[in-house]
């Protein structure tokens, strides 16, 4: 009995320690969930490290100033630094929330940072309230977890005439009252002070004002219509009446002043009405947003619901060590909220095939990371899955410097396969954003396209893989002209030779039928654009800073800058040795990255830096800088991913401290 | 990006630390004794003409918009028409040379004075503002040559709101003013001046860092020989 009792405890402490995330209070229908993961970051530098640091004191020194307090620890917030934090937000047709989840250790700590003058907290009960001033955000607290919410409405959902009805919300627009006018005879009033501002039209200024002042009425005599029909018309209606007083107070002495002045005065009174409406229209969408935002907040923090612990998207883009993470739901449903704000631009469907997002933020005692992740439909993740089946040609190893490259990039798709999906892709990307009108005439072309092209063939010449790598830097002689002069002065133009350093640079592709290329090659020579030497060809390009010699051999096309790089490769004279890691980020993946900017420490000369002051800090902050790597990672179901992660150098503990380095450098 | 596209811009990124470019700015002032003469202006880039020619490819770099050859053609003759307008100016030519990046434009003069605020209404025309004034006579009386400049204060204070790699572009950047006369040259004020050995000849050299930070005027006072 005791055992059952005990461990029947540990379930609960487990469950009790487990429940303490937030996590489980955001409901599973929020569209984007960042995370900040306290207890990850705070492994990497104590919270007494955080106080001293230049971050952390700039943090500390400006809040107190702010809020006219006096902080000397980010433990004087409250917040529980142990746990994670939450941002997450919910999009409905009519208004976007955007809301904050943090964990507290310490309410009290946390309502004194809070606390000013201006608002009232609300208590009832564990929970207390308080609103900020403007009335467009509430925070909601206990003693372990403070809820932030802020709503925006969305313009577009009360552009709508009928939407906006149903919640007594007109879309004002200037001189719409014309419009809407019943009166015929208002139209044709307006007409007329439309034309000149001669004497006739300064006598039929009298009219205008007798009309404007009709509209009025009737304008006014609508809200009051529409109010009644609300629920809530008793709050509404009791907080409209007064204003309509005053309204129709200024508003008659505004036509009363107006029936002595002329024809443009009265528009300036029209405008002047078409400010208060529209005004008085924007103060009834804040409350109406006030109401919906305070009746989530009451949801979020006491009610129960479905949490987004139960979504798997989610749930499978976490991971424990990241330090940040970020998720959105649907980058299609995103964009498909989103576009109607753009108005004929955001033609729904851009986006579509594209579901969940998500990216990590990854520091530890030896480099920073991203991680980012995208979500494909199945048929786009097909399509993808065959263009990516490829891999880089293995021969391309053979020439990467990894002691003195600076950097390669790289690349490998089926080009048969790319172009057999191309036209489908299209199709989905585009057709629908020419409205499915344009559906039969997408499919011709990309069967013409299909017919004219023969995939197969194309993908023998272009195999699909390519390298380019800068395998050092090299001096190189070049010409300028400069002006001696004789004893007279007189100029004389002369030729002169100086040094200057040029990357190194090569590029190949494999190919395995070269004889377009060879055609090609055998036409720049007839052609006098190109000279060959042996096997090595050199381009003829006057206007070209620097010399491209180009090679064909083991079925791969070389192109480079450097002749004696060129003809090591042809004589088979190279000595390369690739690094391991090198090795595994190209041969493993499809699009790799790298910057190894050691390698680039003093191998250009000061004077082409622009002086020795320059040049040293180059130097020093190349060196700082580890290796930066990029690399796509291979499709996993159907998700793509990719990551880009840069060492960070000796000498620094960990990640997050080489970061908050960086950040006092810079500022100073 | 298009491929190739990408390739030359981390080509380009590669070449962009070291944008300082040495180049020459030429100023030549051959005086008749009648008052008449010639002007040659020279600015010579050769001597960055790689980077100049990898500048030409891209559109924009550290954050200024790349000419095309076409648009700078189209400056230089903009130049040569306003030349050909200005009273007591004639025989105007240009000459540009793409590959060495060479660029001259000559004129004759009635009087020495007709160029005073040449280079600050070319300049104006193309937007931009002087960074000094020059103001040129020459008394045929007393055969005295002179050239009062004055830097304009502004000028300072702009350059050196520039990002030091703007100011880098500058490193190495002369500026060269030579002035040729019939008769002999008896003095020269000044002192960075030089005289020919033939004695018909002033030769002034600078840095234009040195010229925009007021560290060298190139005021000067030439009396001739009478």
């Amino acid at each position: 009995m005791k055992k059952i009792l005990f461990s029947f405890s540990l379930l609960l402490l487990f469950n009790l320690a487990k429940a303490q995330d937030l996590v489980k209070k955001i409901p599973a229908n929020a569209f984007t969930v960042a995370t900040i993961k306290g207890d990850n970051i705070f492994k990497l530098m104590f919270v007494k490290d955080f106080n001293e640091s230049f971050v952390g004191k700039k943090l500390l020194e400006g809040t107190s100033k702010s809020l006219d307090k006096n902080f000397t620890t980010i433990e004087d917030f409250g917040i529980n630094l142990d746990k994670n934090m939450y941002y997450f937000n919910q999009l409905t047709d009519s208004i976007t929330y955007n809301c904050f989840l943090i964990p507290l250790k310490d309410a009290a700590k946390f309502e004194s940072l809070i606390n000013n003058k201006d608002s009232k907290i609300k208590t009832t009960g564990d929970t207390k309230t308080m609103v900020l001033p403007d009335s467009t955000s509430i925070i909601k607290w206990n003693n372990n977890m403070m809820y932030f919410v802020t709503g925006s409405i969305k313009g577009s959902f009360f552009a709508d005439s009928a939407k906006s009805a149903r919640y007594g919300i007109k879309d004002i627009r200037f001189q719409q009252d014309e419009a809407t006018m019943v009166d015929g005879a208002a139209v044709a009033v307006d007409s007329a002070y439309v034309t000149t501002t001669d004497e006739p039209v300064v006598e039929t200024a009298v009219a205008p004002p007798v009309k404007v002042k009709v509209k009025q009425k009737t304008a006014l005599k609508k809200t009051n219509k529409k109010t009644t029909g609300k629920k809530k018309a008793t709050r509404k209606k009791a907080a409209i009446k007064p204003k309509q007083e005053p309204e129709e107070e200024i508003a008659d002495a505004a036509m009363d002043a107006a029936e002595a002045i002329p024809a443009a005065e009265t528009v300036n009174a029209q405008y002047d009405l078409y400010q208060q409406e529209r005004a008085e229209q924007e103060a009834k969408k804040k409350r109406l947003a006030f109401t919906w935002m305070t009746a989530q907040a009451e949801q979020i923090f006491n009610g129960n619901y479905e949490s987004i612990e139960n979504n798997k998207s989610y749930t499978n883009s976490l991971d424990s060590k990241a330090i940040a993470e970020l998720w959105v739901s649907s980058l299609q449903d995103v964009y498909n909220a989103v576009a109607p704000e753009f108005g004929t631009y955001g033609k729904a469907g851009l986006m579509k095939g594209y579901g969940s997002l998500n990216a990590k933020l990854f520091m530890d005692n030896k480099s920073f990371r991203i991680s980012t992740g995208l979500e494909l439909a199945q048929e786009q993740a097909d399509s993808y899955k065959k263009i990516m089946n490829k891999k880089l040609n293995k021969n391309f190893l053979k020439y990467v410097n990894s002691d003195k490259a600076i950097g390669f990039m790289s690349y490998a798709i089926d080009t048969k396969a790319y172009l057999e999906e191309f036209p489908k892709l299209m199709k989905q990307t585009y057709g629908s954003f020419l409205g499915g009108r344009m559906d039969e005439e997408m499919d011709l072309g990309a069967d013409l396209l299909s017919l004219l092209l023969d995939e197969e063939a194309v993908s023998k010449v272009i195999k699909g893989d390519a390298l380019f790598v800068i395998n050092g830097l090299n001096t190189k002689d070049v010409t300028y002209t400069t002006y001696d002069y004789d004893d007279d002065y007189k100029q004389k133009e002369v030729v002169k030779t100086k040094k200057e350093t040029l990357p190194d640079f090569l590029f190949m592709f494999s190919s395995d039928d070269t004889r377009l290329i060879n055609k090609l090659i055998k036409y720049g020579v007839n052609k006098n654009f190109v000279s060959a030497d042996g096997n090595i060809y050199k381009i003829i390009e006057k206007k070209s800073p620097i010399d491209i010699y180009f090679l064909i051999k083991d079925g791969i096309v070389f192109f480079g800058n450097s002749l004696t790089e060129i003809q090591a490769i042809n004589s088979n004279q190279l000595n390369n040795t690739i690094s391991k890691t090198h090795k595994n980020l190209l041969s493993k993946n499809n699009f790799s990255f790298l910057f190894n900017a050691k390698n680039l420490v003093g191998k250009v000369p000061a004077s082409e830096i622009g002086g020795e002051e320059t040049a040293k800090k180059f130097n020093s902050t190349l060196e700082k800088m580890g290796n930066v790597y990029m690399k796509s990672n291979p499709i996993k179901g159907r998700l793509v991913s990719a990551d880009i992660s840069a060492e960070i150098p000796n000498g620094h503990e960990n990640a997050l401290k080489y970061l908050f380095s960086l950040i006092e450098n810079a500022a100073k | 990006m298009r491929l190739n596209q990408c390739y030359k811009l981390i080509f380009f990124i590669a070449l962009l630390p070291f944008l300082s470019s040495c180049f020459e700015v030429i100023e030549e002032i051959s005086m008749k004794n009648d008052g008449t003469g010639d002007v040659v202006l020279t600015i010579n880039l050769s001597q960055s003409k790689t980077k100049i020619a990898s500048v030409m490819l891209l559109d924009s770099v550290q954050g200024y918009k790349v000419p095309s050859k076409q648009k700078i053609q189209q400056e230089l003759n903009e130049a040569v028409a306003y030349l050909k307008k200005s009273e007591g100016i004639s025989n105007v030519k240009s000459t540009s040379d793409f590959n060495n990046f060479i660029a001259t434009i000559s004129f004759s003069f009635k009087d020495v004075s007709n160029i005073n605020n040449i280079t600050k209404n070319i300049l104006a025309q193309q937007k931009i503002k002087a960074t000094n004034t020059s103001s040129y006579t020459y008394n045929k009386a007393t055969k005295t040559f002179s050239r009062k400049y004055q830097a304009i204060g502004t000028a300072k204070t702009e350059f050196n709101k520039l990002k030091s790699k703007d100011k880098a572009v500058f490193n190495g950047a002369t500026y060269t003013s030579i002035y040729r006369f019939e008769s002999l040259v008896t003095s020269s004020t000044n002192p960075a001046s030089n005289v020919s050995k033939s004695k018909k000849a002033v030769m002034l050299k600078s840095t234009i860092t040195d010229l925009i930070n007021g560290k060298i005027n190139v005021s000067n006072s030439i009396q001739l020989a009478k």
